[in-house]
């Protein structure tokens, strides 16, 4: 056994669907222990990827080893090792806690024992209290959220597929539940997570960009910043509403890379500083600048940009 | 047992029968369906309501309508005496009978007695049925009234119908009425159950599981078979029961064709949701195969009237085998020969029907 | 609540739900599919003149008068006469379903003939098969008659004889009779297949909830969802009718305008019960049981489309009052085949319209209480 073996290894996986390539020859690796993010647009083949990866779709091309498991040791050892959270809810909605989770307990041929320990361990986890016997259509959405992270956990999986786990609940519970992630993977286990939020794939240890089936980028968060922005980035904040024309000036002088408008205010990429200087000389005082840090979003359009271009 | 069929079975069985509707219309409707169809439904021409008109003191034509009435046939007609036609085509009678005018004792006296029976044809099964009674009635009435030329029978029918002594027409309905309902019911709750799954996408943590194929298709049609079967035995107990029907063949074999027969309606449901995306669809599937599958099956028109291609059609329905063997395991006492034939094709199809939904399941489990 | 009902609302919704609807093979090919199955079916399928019966024949007399007897049978052509196997009990052929009908002669049938004294033929049926069993009683009277006629020497003159008049359908074509009430069976069990589930639909999946919390007033929902299926099932109306006029030769004697208000009526009384169903129980396979026995079954069996209201026992005779396709078929078939009038049409549209108020006031009642909080 190798010590230090990958939780996920994808060598050119490619998937097609007829004439539609959804998922174009893409390579990466996952730590074990490690919150891995997906990032993308829908459509971008991170769903597709996924349910690849819980043998659910066989690929077209490319091989997979999901926790030291290949296709070709059976799609079954497979899926015993992984859980997974399908972006639609997957619980019966006219049955109760307990009884969702007793037939996801037996869709893995666990004992009644183990069932209930788990539940209680798991429940006590997800810090979550409401009684067995409730009807999961009558839970608020968050906790279905959690209640479906139980299940998918109930036979102790050492890799995590969360499919866009979060969509459509509140902030407050979008937060409660990167905390579970977080305590899962500390916990060991290799959480891998898409999402559509920016401001989510800031959480994660490593992350991928995909787009159009691609992945344009993948490394931490942090590097991804620098090696996206080697120039730092300013932020203008246009106070009077006249300066507005001053923005379109901007947009014309050619020591400016690009200008992104963000809410009110504007994202500035600078080609070099000194170049910036000047420009900002010539700028009135009424157009508060300053450097900022990037964040994943200036990350994301910088890199779908260059990518059309 | 299968831990993973055995709680199939459970979340089946707690969601089918959770909500006491559903009880209400799993096991109490078929029952009320029964009962409405057992004894509502019948071909044969009874209640028709008949007008007479004939001139004042008639009394022979007075008499063949007093015979109508008391044969148990007829129903006098209702409203007024008006015009005949019109009353016809208003529906307040369904056939009137007109006596020539100045009565008919006196035509009958100039060879001319020719009585006029308008009828309504509408239904021209039941206008046949009237003139045949009408006949029957006449004929009567005029041997009673002339002894002197009543004629000899110079022969006798002697007609027996089997199986059916008493001409119930319960007995004739009832195997058709439960051949319906367990086609109906369980094809229905195989199909829609599947295409929920898939509707709401659930199906989709049925197929992440580490599971074969067999046991997802076993665990979603299993809980089926069992409310199908246990729905064949309330019927049956309906059915001999409040009706009377006899079970002259034997338990077993009845018990053996409902279960053939309830696996390859459970198979065809199967069939059905592979094709179908949501409940809608399901069910609309489910019934493009009842529809014709309930008219060809001979329960209420015979099959042998029909054009060839719809014979051939009718030779690959599993209902008409299903009926032919309750009938025969009912009233008939079982042929053992028709018993085997029978259920050897209803199984060939049963076979099919189950190696068809397992491979199309796969293909879209895949 | 207030009023405010405005068409571009519930036009877009159509829209919407036309949209759904083309790209859905299954609804499609049951709005097109399902009516042309009818038709064919009851078209050609169903002949209520029994040809071809197999019966079997045991001649054990076999004299000149027996086998003289017998081709009344052969020469019906209701019949196919089969001799039976001599050392067979005759009755093994009905067990084992090879006939519908036994006929056994025994000897000293023609001596008994020739003597005068009354001859003897057994007949057994098989009584375990509705739809064969009392047709060939029927014919066995008349078979009766002409061999009777034949067999006493010499003509006999029948003091008294009946002529009748076969009303509205001179041929006694059965397809006639079929055709006639197939329009309500299509309308019938289309409305029904095609709205039970579309509102549940909306319920279960949640969906309604966001469509409610819209500016989009519940009725225009309605409407809307429902007017793409109205659309479809007056197609194939349209369609039965052109294939009963043109290819079976029904002839249509009433008013035109007379059949479009009772399908109108009809149709808007079967939404109505789909809304209602809809409304009470939610949930698509409830909503499908109680469609099946609310609507689908009555329309076949107990709105005297086959099975005539007449021979019902009281009891159900009275319920069928309460039932539409009751009502709509005496003005389907009193249009194409007896040319009735308002007048005669009176009762039959009143009860539509009767039973039209009180559905969708029930309905509409307990889907405004459904929305309040």
């Amino acid at each position: 056994m190798r010590k230090q073996a990958w939780a996920v290894e994808v060598k050119e996986l490619t998937i097609r669907f007829g004439d539609f390539t959804a998922v174009d020859n893409i390579s990466f690796a996952v730590k074990p222990g490690e919150i891995f993010g997906f990032l993308g647009a829908n459509g971008a083949g991170k769903t597709t990827t996924i349910r690849t990866l819980c043998g659910l779709l066989v690929p077209t091309s490319g091989s997979a080893r999901v926790a030291g498991l290949d296709f070709k040791s059976g799609v079954q050892a497979l899926k015993s090792k992984v859980g997974y959270m399908s972006q639609r809810f997957t619980l019966y909605n006219d049955l109760t806690i307990s009884e969702n989770m007793a037939f996801a307990a037996s869709l893995r041929k666990l004992k009644p024992g183990v069932l209930q320990s788990r539940t209680r361990e798991l429940f006590k986890f997800v810090e979550f209290d409401y009684p067995v016997k409730t009807l999961v259509k009558n839970l608020p959405g968050g906790i279905k959220q959690q209640l479906s992270l139980a299940a998918s956990l109930l036979h102790n999986p050492e890799i995590v597929f969360l499919d866009e786990p979060t969509a459509g609940v509140s902030p407050v519970i979008r937060n409660k539940f990167w905390a579970l992630i977080r305590k899962l993977a500390r916990a060991g286990k290799t959480m891998f997570v898409t999402t559509h939020y920016l401001q989510e794939a800031e959480e994660c240890n490593r992350i991928a960009l995909m787009r159009e089936g691609r992945i344009i980028a993948l490394d931490t968060p942090q590097r991804l910043k620098t090696q996206a922005f080697p120039e730092p980035l300013i932020e203008i904040n246009p106070e009077v509403g006249g300066s507005r024309q001053w923005v379109e000036k901007l947009k014309l002088d050619p020591r400016i890379g690009c200008i992104q408008p963000y809410g009110r205010r504007y994202h500035v990429l600078i080609q070099n500083q000194a170049g910036w200087k000047k420009v900002a000389r010539t700028m009135p005082k009424s157009l508060k600048t300053r450097p900022i840090q990037p964040s994943l979003e200036d990350v994301f359009i910088r890199l779908v940009e260059g990518g059309r271009t | 047992m299968n831990p993973t069929i055995k709680g199939f079975l459970r979340k089946e069985f707690s969601q089918t029968l959770r909500d006491p509707r559903m009880r209400v219309f799993l096991f109490v409707a078929p029952i009320a369906q029964l009962l409405i169809f057992g004894y509502a439904i019948s071909t044969e021409v009874r209640n028709i309501r008949l007008g007479v008109y004939f001139s004042p003191g008639d009394t022979l034509a007075q008499r063949i309508e007093q015979r109508c009435l008391a044969s148990g046939w007829f129903v006098p007609a209702m409203g007024p005496g008006e015009d005949p036609y019109r009353r016809i085509q208003s529906g307040r009678a369904e056939a009137v009978l007109i006596a020539p005018p100045g009565g008919l004792t006196r035509a009958m006296q100039r060879n001319e007695g020719r009585l006029q029976l308008l009828v309504d044809t509408t239904n021209m099964i039941r206008a046949r049925g009237i003139e045949r009674y009408m006949q029957m009635v006449i004929q009567q009435v005029i041997s009673e009234a002339s002894p002197g030329q009543e004629q000899k029978p110079v022969l006798n029918l002697n007609l027996r119908v089997l199986y059916n002594p008493g001409m119930q027409t319960s007995f004739f309905m009832v195997p058709g009425v439960m051949v319906m309902l367990v086609c109906i019911l369980t094809i229905l709750m195989t199909s829609m159950s599947l295409a929920r799954e898939k509707e709401i996408g659930t199906f989709e943590t049925l197929v992440a599981a580490p599971i074969r194929d067999w046991e997802i298709l076993l665990g979603k049609t299993l809980p089926f078979l069992i409310l199908g079967m246990i729905l064949v035995l309330i019927i049956l107990g309906v059915a001999m029961l409040i009706f009377g029907l006899p079970m002259t063949g034997g338990f077993w074999k009845f018990i053996l064709s409902s279960f053939v027969f309830v696996c390859t309606t459970v198979s065809i449901g199967t069939l059905i949701s592979t094709l179908a995306c949501n409940q809608q669809q399901a069910m609309m599937g489910s019934f493009l195969f009842m529809f014709p599958g309930i008219l060809l099956s001979g329960m209420m028109f015979p099959i042998e009237n029909m054009p060839p291609m719809l014979i051939g059609i009718a030779y690959l329905n599993p209902l008409k085998y299903f009926l032919t063997l309750l009938r025969n395991i009912m009233l008939k006492g079982g042929n053992d020969q028709v018993f085997w034939n029978n259920l050897g094709i209803l199984a060939l199809i049963a076979v099919i029907a189950i190696a068809a939904s397992f491979k199309r399941f796969r293909q879209t489990l895949n | 609540m207030s009023a405010g009902f405005r068409f571009s609302r519930a036009w877009s919704i159509a829209r919407k739900e036309v949209r759904h609807v083309r790209r859905d093979p299954f609804t499609l090919a049951t709005a097109l599919g399902l009516p042309i199955l009818l038709v064919v079916f009851f078209g050609y399928a169903i002949d209520f003149n029994v040809k071809d019966i197999h019966m079997i024949a045991a001649d054990r007399d076999n004299t000149r008068a027996s086998r003289e007897w017998l081709k009344n049978f052969t020469s019906s052509r209701f019949f196919k006469l089969e001799p039976a196997d001599p050392g067979q009990d005759p009755q093994s052929a009905l067990d084992t379903e090879q006939a519908k009908g036994v006929i056994i002669i025994e000897p000293g049938f023609g001596n008994d003939l020739g003597a005068g004294r009354p001859a003897e033929v057994q007949i057994l049926l098989d009584g375990a098969d509705n739809s064969t069993t009392g047709i060939i009683s029927g014919y066995l009277i008349g078979i009766q008659q002409a061999a009777w006629k034949k067999i006493s020497s010499g003509p006999r003159v029948q003091p008294l004889s009946l002529q009748t008049r076969f009303l509205f359908n001179q041929e006694q074509n059965s397809r006639w009779f079929v055709v006639s009430g197939l329009v309500v069976v299509v309308i019938g069990v289309l409305s029904i297949l095609l709205t039970a589930l579309t509102v549940a639909r909306e319920w279960e999946t949640g969906s309604m909830e966001l469509l409610l919390s819209t500016p989009v007033r519940p009725l225009e929902i309605i409407f809307g969802k429902l007017a793409p299926y109205l659309g479809l099932v007056l197609v194939s109306v349209v369609m039965v009718y052109l294939v009963a006029r043109i290819q079976f030769g029904l002839p249509f004697m009433g008013n035109h305008l007379l059949f479009l208000a009772g399908i109108l009526l009809f149709l808007c009384l079967c939404l109505a019960q789909g809304l209602l169903i809809s409304v009470i129980t939610r949930q698509q396979q409830l909503a499908m049981q109680l469609s099946f026995i609310s609507g689908l079954l009555p329309t076949l069996l107990l709105s005297g489309f086959i099975f005539p209201i007449e021979s019902m026992p009281p009891f159900f005779q009275y319920l069928t009052y309460i039932l539409a396709p009751r009502w709509f078929m005496v003005i389907s078939r009193g249009l194409f085949l007896k040319g009735v009038g308002l007048l005669e049409l009176a009762q039959p549209l009143f009860m539509l319209l009767l039973l039209n108020l009180i559905m969708m006031g029930l309905a509409l009642k307990r889907f405004k209480k459904d929305l309040e909080p």
